[in-house]
């Protein structure tokens, strides 16, 4: 045991170091979103993002995360889209198997998905999703937001008043 | 150190980033940003006693979806493209400078074909005004500030919170139990009957209760400072409620006043809130007149 005892140090020192890299791991949360040039919604994209994609931040501002896909690509991300990656150190000692926590069951499991909605569906056929699809495909480009934005003197092409 | 130590420790470092990448998987492509594997009976208990909050964005989505198809079975589309298209560029402008700018599937805003004046926002960024209430508004403030204050509800999961805490203790104890297998026609079954139950409380709340007041009060406050990063007046909020006050109308009354504190202590807590705020943006009027020419079309 005492040949090993030298050993400790360094797991511990591993540890803290591997808490720090997971520290800046994050994900895509929502569907769909723009990796953009600058920390603007309007900006330029890059790439699209989707669901699960793993970022690794780089830096920050206001709000915006600078980040970099596993491609390699660097650009923009707002903190809305993405959440940490999760990383518990008391789970090291027990079995994989006890650490889900309750969002992981909630999504492991989806208890609201597109089945339930069918199911939902053939149990109402009264209620019509078709309206809410249209409304679904209501789209804005950023370059169209950011003509809006600075016709109408908003956001950063706004003048104190 | 010398080289047989270092090889301990690269072996134990290797393992460990093994060990640890296998902790949190995210599943591209598949919807499921965590693979729970098997979950212990602890970890459920631990589910089950948390609330809203579990909602994944996605499940919000969900419920949004309905939510939204069922007000719309209760109202038509005022079908204006035009107007559609404006409404969602001011909705997306104040959306941009909310606490919570992106969404599982984005903020869509639609107008309904009523002359009621009443605005409603479901999870997941679905955003309802009447006709009526477009009418009611002069100016883009107005309108800005109404949206925000939707927007608002939104950010702050009013909606989620109203779903009464069985229903979702229910949901998460029978997803619980089948976290790792795919539930079945019976676990379907019951997980439609309480995604019924749920869209059922917040119905209720947006249709016909109307949120608490401090849920009303915090969207107001909400929306004076999503207007003010907007670069809105926040003023608009304001005069917005002042065309509510002591009107008994079939139209207004039907059903904001239903599901909305009394417009003069709204009034008094915005104004108070704008107080507050060292520097506020004015009402321009080129916005004002793109407005008037976005709505002329209005019947």
């Amino acid at each position: 045991m005492k040949k090993y005892s030298k050993f400790i140090p360094l797991l511990c020192g591993i540890l803290i170091l591997f808490t720090f890299l997971m520290a800046d791991t994050f994900i895509v949360k929502v569907r769909t979103t723009n990796l953009r040039i600058e920390p603007k919604f309007y900006a330029k994209t890059l790439v699209f993002l989707q669901n699960g994609e793993k970022l690794e931040k780089i830096g920050a501002r206001d709000g915006w995360l600078k980040v970099k896909t596993t491609k390699g690509i660097e650009g923009w991300i707002h903190l809305s889209a993405v959440e940490e990656k999760k990383f518990s150190l008391t789970a090291i000692n027990q079995p994989l198997k006890t650490q889900a926590t309750a969002g992981e069951v909630a999504l492991a499991a989806k208890a609201f998905d597109k089945n339930v909605e069918e199911a939902y569906m053939k149990k109402h056929p009264q209620i019509s999703f078709a309206q809410v699809d249209k409304m679904l495909k209501i789209k804005i480009s950023p370059a169209q937001m950011k003509i809006f934005l600075k016709r109408g003197k908003l956001g950063e092409f706004g003048r104190e008043k | 150190m010398n080289r047989r130590h270092l090889s301990i420790a690269c072996v134990l470092l290797f393992c460990f980033v093994f060990f640890m990448d296998d902790c949190a998987v995210a599943e591209k492509g598949t919807g499921i940003l965590y693979k729970a594997r098997d979950v212990a009976k602890s970890n459920i208990n631990k589910a089950i006693i948390k609330s809203f909050a579990d909602i994944t964005e996605e499940e919000e989505y969900y419920i949004g979806r309905a939510v939204a198809a069922n007000i719309l079975s209760k109202y038509s589309v005022y079908n204006n493209q035009a107007v559609t298209q404006y409404i969602n560029y001011v909705g997306n402008s104040v959306v941009f400078y909310s606490e919570r700018p992106e969404i599982y599937a984005g903020y869509h805003f639609l107008i309904l074909d009523v002359e009621e004046v009443n605005a409603f926002a479901a999870p997941g960024g679905f955003v309802f005004i009447t006709k009526g209430l477009l009418k009611r508004c002069q100016d883009e403030e107005m309108l800005a500030c109404v949206l925000a204050h939707e927007v608002g509800h939104i950010c702050a999961n009013h909606g989620l919170k109203s779903i009464k805490k069985s229903h979702l203790t229910e949901a998460f104890r029978l997803i619980g139990m089948q976290a790792v297998k795919k539930y079945g026609t019976q676990e379907l079954t019951k997980l439609t009957g309480i995604f019924e139950n749920v869209l059922g409380d917040i119905m209720k709340t947006l249709v016909e209760r109307g949120y608490d007041r401090k849920y009303e009060y915090e969207a107001d406050k909400l929306a004076v400072r999503i207007a003010v990063n907007t670069g809105y007046s926040p003023s608009g909020l304001k005069d917005f409620l002042e065309t509510m006050v002591d009107d008994s109308s079939d139209v207004s009354g039907k059903g904001w006043f239903k599901t909305h504190p009394k417009a003069n202590d709204r009034i008094a807590r915005v104004k108070n809130e704008i107080s507050n705020i060292k520097t506020t943006p004015l009402k321009d009027s080129v916005r004002t007149k793109r407005f008037l020419q976005s709505i002329k079309t209005i019947q």
